[in-house]
C-alpha cells in the first residue's frame, strides 16, 4: 500500500493532540486528522503539513480536551476539610486546653514580633543614603604612653583637605562640625536651633533631598544657610516654599546669612541630624586653630567608591597625622583609620583602638530573646498536644484501621498546628496593633507595621508557617507511631521517650526562662549601680546653665547677682559638663617627664569655686583660692597624679598651653566619661573662665522656685537669649537611656516568657492530675491528706524546674558577666542575683503546679471513681 | 417538545449524517458540508457537533474500520438516532408552518 509510505503526517503537532485530546475520541479525530492529511498532501506536502498543525491547534478546545484529573482517585481535598472539622470540634471541645494553647502563642508571637521590629528599626538606622554602601567615617586612634588608645571621630581639617586632594581612590571628603546650637533672628521670629556646619560635598554625598534650592551649589556660598523644613515653616510660615529662599536670617545676632535651601526634616532613621547647614567654610574662618594638625575638628566622611582600594586607603592614611605634626609640640602619637558609615551607629564602641561591639549587643541579645520567647511559646504547644494525645488515641487508632497511614497522621497534625497558628497569629496582629503606641513609648521610637506593603503579608504568612510547622513537628512525628490496639482500647501508653522528651523541654523552657529573670536582674543591678554609684561629685541639686552670648564675660556680675539668692549655694563656671567631658591636650609637660612620651590629659577650665560647687573632694593639697593668684596653678586629679608618677605630687612644675604653674591640690577621682570608660587623667586650671560655656549652680533644693529666680537673673542680664539649663543628675540618667530601655524590655519580656512557660506547665500539671484521678481517689479513700497529694503531684514538675535552674547557671553567669565586662564599673555578680532567680523561677513554677494539683486534690474521692 | 433547540450548524451537521449515511465520520461530513453548503468548516468544528449531537442523544456511534490513509487508524461512524430524527422533523416542520403563516403578500411583493 501506497499509504504506509508516504503518510506521515508532522510528529509535533499528533504528539500534542495525543496529549490534550480526550481518549475517548483519539481514535477516530486522529484517524480523521490523518485522512486528511493524507488526502492534501497528494496536491502539496507543505501546505498539507501547515494545514495539519492547523486543525491541531483548532482541536485545543472545550468538548475534546481530556478533562484535567489531577484529583482523580485522590480524597486530598476531601481529606483536608475532614482534618479542619476534627480541628476545631477538638478545639471547641477542651476550650481551656484550647485557650491556654492559643493564650501562650499570642502572647509569644506578639512579643517577638514587637521585639523583631524594635531590631529591625534599629538595623535600619542610617541605611538609606543611596551610596551608603561607599561611605567611611574618619576615626583617629590617640595613643597614650600608658599603652591605651582612645578614639575620637573629630580630625584635624588639614588631614580632610590631603585626603581630597592626594587620594585619587577618594571620590570626595565631606566635613561635618558636631551639634551646634546657634540662635536665627528673622522679622520677628528668633529661636535656637541645633545644626552642622558642613563643607560643600556633603549633600551630594549623603541623601538628604533638597524641597527648595539646588544641592551641588546650596554650599558653596560662605554666608549661605540651608533649612529643615520644620524650621522654614516656623520662619516663614505655611508660604515658605514661596518665601524661604533668599531670606537673610541672622546668625547669633552678629552674622548675616543667605538661605539656599530647605531639606526634607531628617527622620529618626539617621544619626546625622541637624535643622540647619551651614558651610563648613564660615566656621573655618572663624576658628583659626582648625588650621593645625594637632587639633581635631570636624567629622571627616569620605567615599570610596571600589570596595578593593578601601584597605590600601586606610593603609596610606594610617600614619598621615603623624607625618605632618612631626615637631609639633601638640603632637600625639595617632592613627586614622576608617570605619564603613553604615556600621558607626551600631558598632559604636572602641576599646583600645579596635571596634568592639556597641548597640549590636542589645540587637543581638534581643533578637535573642524574641528566638527564646517564641521557641517557649511552640515548646507549648508541642507538650500540650503530645500530652492531650491521649484523648484522641481512639481516633488516631481508628484512622489507622481505615487505612490512614503515618503521612497522612501526621499532614493531619500539621495541619492541626498551623490552623492554631492561623488563628493565634491573626490575634497577635491584632495585639500588636493595639500595643504598638504603648510600646514606641517605652522604646522611644516611632514603630510601625505598614499591612498594606505585600511584604508585611509575606511576612506574616512566614511567621504563621515557621511556628505552625515547628510547634507541629513533635506531634506530627511521634502520635502517628503510636500501637493501633493500644489506642484503641483506650489504655494508650506514650513510649517513654516521649514523657522524657516533654520533660526535656520543660526543662528547656524554664532554663530559657531563668536565664532572662538572671539577665534582667544583672542588668537592673548593673543600671541600678551606674545611676547611684557616687560619682566623686554631687550630681543632685545642681544645675548647669548654658552661658549665652557674652554672659560669660559678664561672669561676675552674674555671679555675684545668682549668689544673692538665699537658696543658692554656690556658683562656678567651667569648661563643660564635668561627668561628660573630653577637651584634652597631648601636650602637657610636667616635672621628670620623659620628653618622648605622649599623653593624652584631660583639661578643665573653671574658676576658684568649682571643687566646692561640684561638690568634690580634695585627697591632698588645697582648693584653688580667689585671695591668691591661682591662675597659673594647678589641681589635677588621682589618675592624673599616677600618671605623672609623683609621690608627692604638691608643688610640682607643671605646663601645657603655654601655661606653666605649680600643682596645688589633687582632687580624688570622678566620673568623667560614662562608666563604660576608665576615669581619665584630669588637670583642672582657673586661668580664663570667661570663656567658659556652661555656669554650675549649687542650690539647696531642687525646686521650682530657685529655677525662676535663676532664670529671671539670667533674663535680666541677657535678655534676647533663652534660658537653657539642666540637671546634671537628669542628664547622667539620660545619658544611660538606651541601657534603661534595653532593661525595661528585658523586664516585660523575662516575664512574658515565664508567663509561657507556666502557662504549659499548668496544662501539663492539668494532664496529670487528670491521668493520675483514679489513684488520687484511691489515696484519698486510704486515709492520704491533701499536703501529701498536693507533694505527690507537685514532685515531679518541682524536679525539672530544680534542674533547669542548674542548667541556667553556668549559661547565666557566661552571658552575664560578658555584658558586664564592657563596662569598666560593674557592679559584682554576686550569687543572691542567681538566687533570686531561681527562686522567682521556682516559685512561680510550683505555685502554678500547685494551683491545679490543690485542685485535684481536693476532688471528692466519689466522684473520681464511681465509674467502672 | 424538547427544550433543546438545535443550533444553525448543528442542523447541518445532523441533515449531513442522514445524506451520507452509512458512511458518515468527520471527514466525510466536513466534505458534504462543503459540497452541499458551499462552505469550509473546520474539522475541529465538525468534531465538536458531532460529539455534542452525540451528547444530546441525536446521534450514536460505533467504531469503524481502519484503512492505512487513517494511519491504522478505526473511524467512528455516526447515524441517526430516533430523537435525532424527531428533532430534525421538529424543526422542518417548524419552519413549514412558520413559512405558511407569513402573508403571501411579503414573497410576492404589491402594496398592504
Amino acid at each position: 500500500m501506497r499509504s504506509s509510505l508516504g503518510i506521515n503526517p508532522p510528529k509535533i503537532p499528533l504528539r500534542l493532540l495525543k496529549w490534550f485530546c480526550s481518549p475517548d475520541l483519539i481514535e477516530d479525530v486522529e484517524g480523521d486528522i490523518s485522512e486528511l492529511f493524507a488526502q492534501r498532501s497528494a496536491k502539496s506536502k507543505v501546505k498539507a503539513k501547515l494545514l495539519f498543525t492547523l486543525d491541531v491547534l483548532f482541536l485545543f478546545r472545550p468538548g475534546i480536551i481530556k478533562n484535567i484529573q489531577i484529583n482523580k482517585g485522590s480524597n486530598q481535598l476531601d481529606m483536608i476539610s475532614n482534618y479542619i472539622k476534627i480541628a476545631i470540634r477538638n478545639a471547641l471541645r477542651y476550650k481551656g486546653y484550647t485557650s491556654i494553647n492559643l493564650l501562650g502563642l499570642v502572647v509569644g508571637i506578639t512579643s517577638s514580633v514587637l521585639i523583631l521590629l524594635w531590631v529591625q528599626d534599629e538595623v535600619s538606622i542610617d541605611k538609606f543614603h543611596e551610596n551608603g554602601d561607599q561611605i567611611y567615617k574618619v576615626f583617629r586612634n590617640m595613643k597614650q604612653s600608658n599603652g591605651l588608645v582612645s578614639t575620637t571621630a573629630t580630625n584635624p581639617k588639614p588631614l580632610g583637605d590631603l585626603l581630597r586632594e592626594e587620594y585619587s581612590e577618594i571620590n570626595s571628603v565631606a566635613s561635618v562640625s558636631w551639634l551646634m546650637d546657634m540662635r536665627f533672628d528673622w522679622a520677628e521670629q528668633s529661636s535656637e536651633e541645633a545644626g552642622r556646619f558642613a563643607s560643600p560635598e556633603f549633600l551630594n554625598m549623603f541623601s538628604f533631598p533638597l524641597l527648595v534650592g539646588d544641592k551641588n551649589t546650596a554650599l558653596d556660598e560662605i554666608n549661605s544657610v540651608l533649612i529643615s523644613k520644620t524650621m522654614a515653616q516656623k520662619y516663614f510660615g505655611d508660604n515658605w516654599r514661596d518665601m524661604a529662599l533668599g531670606e537673610i536670617l541672622k546668625l547669633d545676632e552678629s552674622i548675616d546669612v543667605l538661605v539656599m535651601g530647605v531639606f526634607e526634616d531628617i527622620g529618626a532613621n539617621s544619626t546625622l541630624d541637624f535643622d540647619w547647614l551651614i558651610p563648613a567654610e564660615g566656621y573655618y574662618n572663624a576658628n583659626k586653630w582648625v588650621e593645625d594638625w594637632g587639633n581635631g575638628s570636624f567629622h571627616i566622611y569620605i567615599t570610596i567608591p571600589e570596595e578593593a582600594k578601601v584597605s590600601i586607603v586606610g593603609e596610606r592614611m594610617l600614619s598621615e597625622i603623624k607625618d605632618h605634626t612631626q615637631g609639633n609640640p601638640s603632637a600625639g602619637d595617632e592613627e586614622s583609620i576608617l570605619q564603613k558609615f553604615e556600621d558607626t551607629y551600631l558598632y559604636s564602641n572602641f576599646v583600645n583602638g579596635v571596634i568592639s561591639g556597641g548597640r549590636i549587643d542589645y540587637v543581638r541579645i534581643m533578637t535573642v530573646v524574641a528566638i527564646f520567647i517564641l521557641l517557649v511559646a511552640c515548646i507549648n504547644f508541642m507538650n500540650l498536644t503530645t500530652a492531650r494525645a491521649s484523648r484522641r488515641s481512639k481516633e488516631i487508632g481508628l484512622r489507622k484501621v481505615m487505612g490512614a497511614g503515618k503521612k497522612s497522621l501526621s499532614t493531619q497534625f500539621f495541619f492541626e498546628a498551623i490552623l492554631m497558628t492561623t488563628v493565634a497569629v491573626a490575634l497577635s496582629v491584632l495585639a500588636v496593633t493595639l500595643l504598638l503606641p504603648s510600646f514606641n513609648v517605652l522604646v522611644n521610637k516611632a514603630l510601625s507595621i505598614d499591612y498594606t506593603q505585600f511584604q508585611t503579608w509575606i511576612y506574616i504568612v512566614g511567621l504563621t508557617l515557621t511556628v505552625g510547622l515547628l510547634s507541629g513537628s513533635y506531634p506530627a512525628i511521634l502520635l502517628p507511631t503510636l500501637n493501633i490496639i493500644q489506642s484503641i482500647k483506650g489504655g494508650l501508653k506514650q513510649p517513654s521517650f516521649a514523657s522524657y522528651f516533654r520533660r526535656g523541654l520543660v526543662i528547656f523552657q524554664f532554663a530559657i526562662s531563668t536565664l532572662l529573670i538572671l539577665g534582667t536582674a544583672v542588668v537592673y543591678k548593673q543600671i541600678d549601680y551606674v545611676l547611684n554609684k557616687d560619682l566623686g561629685l554631687d550630681k543632685e541639686n545642681l544645675v548647669a546653665i548654658t552661658m549665652e552670648g557674652d554672659l560669660a564675660s559678664r561672669l561676675e556680675t552674674y555671679k555675684t547677682e545668682l549668689l544673692r539668692l538665699p537658696e543658692v549655694k554656690s556658683v562656678s563656671a567651667v569648661s563643660g559638663n564635668p561627668i561628660s567631658y573630653g577637651r584634652s591636650t597631648s601636650s602637657a609637660n610636667w616635672e621628670g617627664k620623659n620628653p618622648s612620651d605622649g599623653y593624652e590629659v584631660n583639661v578643665l577650665i573653671s574658676d576658684e569655686d568649682f571643687i566646692k560647687t561640684a561638690g568634690m573632694e580634695m585627697l591632698v593639697g588645697r582648693d584653688f583660692s580667689a585671695q591668691l593668684t591661682d591662675s597659673t596653678n594647678f589641681i589635677i586629679n588621682e589618675v592624673a597624679a599616677a600618671l605623672m608618677g609623683f609621690d608627692d605630687p604638691l608643688n610640682k612644675d607643671l605646663s601645657f598651653w603655654g601655661l606653666n604653674g605649680k600643682i596645688v591640690g589633687v582632687v580624688k577621682n570622678f566620673h568623667m566619661q560614662n562608666l563604660y570608660e576608665p576615669i581619665a587623667p584630669l588637670i583642672i586650671t582657673c586661668y580664663d573662665p570667661s570663656g567658659s560655656p556652661l555656669l554650675l549652680v549649687r542650690i539647696e533644693d531642687n525646686t521650682g522656685a530657685v529655677l525662676q529666680s535663676i532664670e529671671q537673673i539670667t533674663k535680666e542680664l541677657n535678655p534676647t537669649f533663652d534660658f537653657n539649663y539642666q540637671f546634671i543628675d537628669q542628664a547622667y540618667a539620660e545619658s544611660y537611656e538606651n541601657e534603661q530601655t534595653v532593661s525595661a524590655l528585658a523586664n516585660i519580656f523575662a516575664v512574658i516568657s515565664i508567663l509561657i512557660s507556666c502557662l504549659g506547665l499548668f496544662g501539663l500539671a492539668s494532664y496529670s492530675a487528670e491521668q493520675r484521678s483514679k489513684e488520687i481517689g484511691v489515696r484519698k479513700v486510704h486515709g492520704a491528706s491533701v499536703v501529701q497529694i498536693l507533694l505527690l503531684l507537685s514532685k515531679d514538675y518541682s524536679k525539672l524546674i530544680l534542674l533547669s535552674f542548674i542548667l541556667a547557671i553556668p549559661v547565666g553567669y557566661y552571658v552575664t558577666q560578658n555584658w558586664l565586662n564592657n563596662f569598666e564599673f560593674r557592679t559584682s555578680l554576686d550569687p543572691f542575683v542567681f538566687l533570686i532567680a531561681g527562686v522567682v523561677t521556682f516559685g512561680v513554677g510550683v505555685l502554678t503546679v500547685s494551683l491545679k494539683s490543690y485542685h485535684a486534690a481536693t476532688i471528692n474521692p466519689v466522684s473520681s471513681l464511681k465509674e467502672e | 417538545m424538547k427544550t433543546n433547540y438545535l443550533g444553525e450548524f448543528e442542523e447541518l451537521v445532523l441533515l449531513t449524517v442522514a445524506i451520507v449515511h452509512d458512511s458518515a465520520h468527520g471527514l466525510t461530513v466536513k466534505a458534504e458540508i462543503e459540497k452541499q453548503a458551499g462552505r469550509n468548516p473546520l474539522l475541529s468544528s465538525v468534531h465538536k457537533s458531532l460529539i455534542r449531537l452525540e451528547d444530546k442523544g441525536y446521534l450514536k456511534s460505533y467504531m469503524g474500520e481502519a484503512t492505512a490513509e487513517r494511519g491504522g487508524r478505526q473511524k467512528r461512524l455516526y447515524e441517526l438516532t430516533v430523537d435525532g430524527k424527531k428533532v430534525l422533523n421538529a424543526s422542518r416542520e417548524l419552519r413549514n408552518s412558520m413559512w405558511s403563516s407569513a402573508p403571501k403578500v411579503v414573497w410576492e411583493g404589491g402594496k398592504i
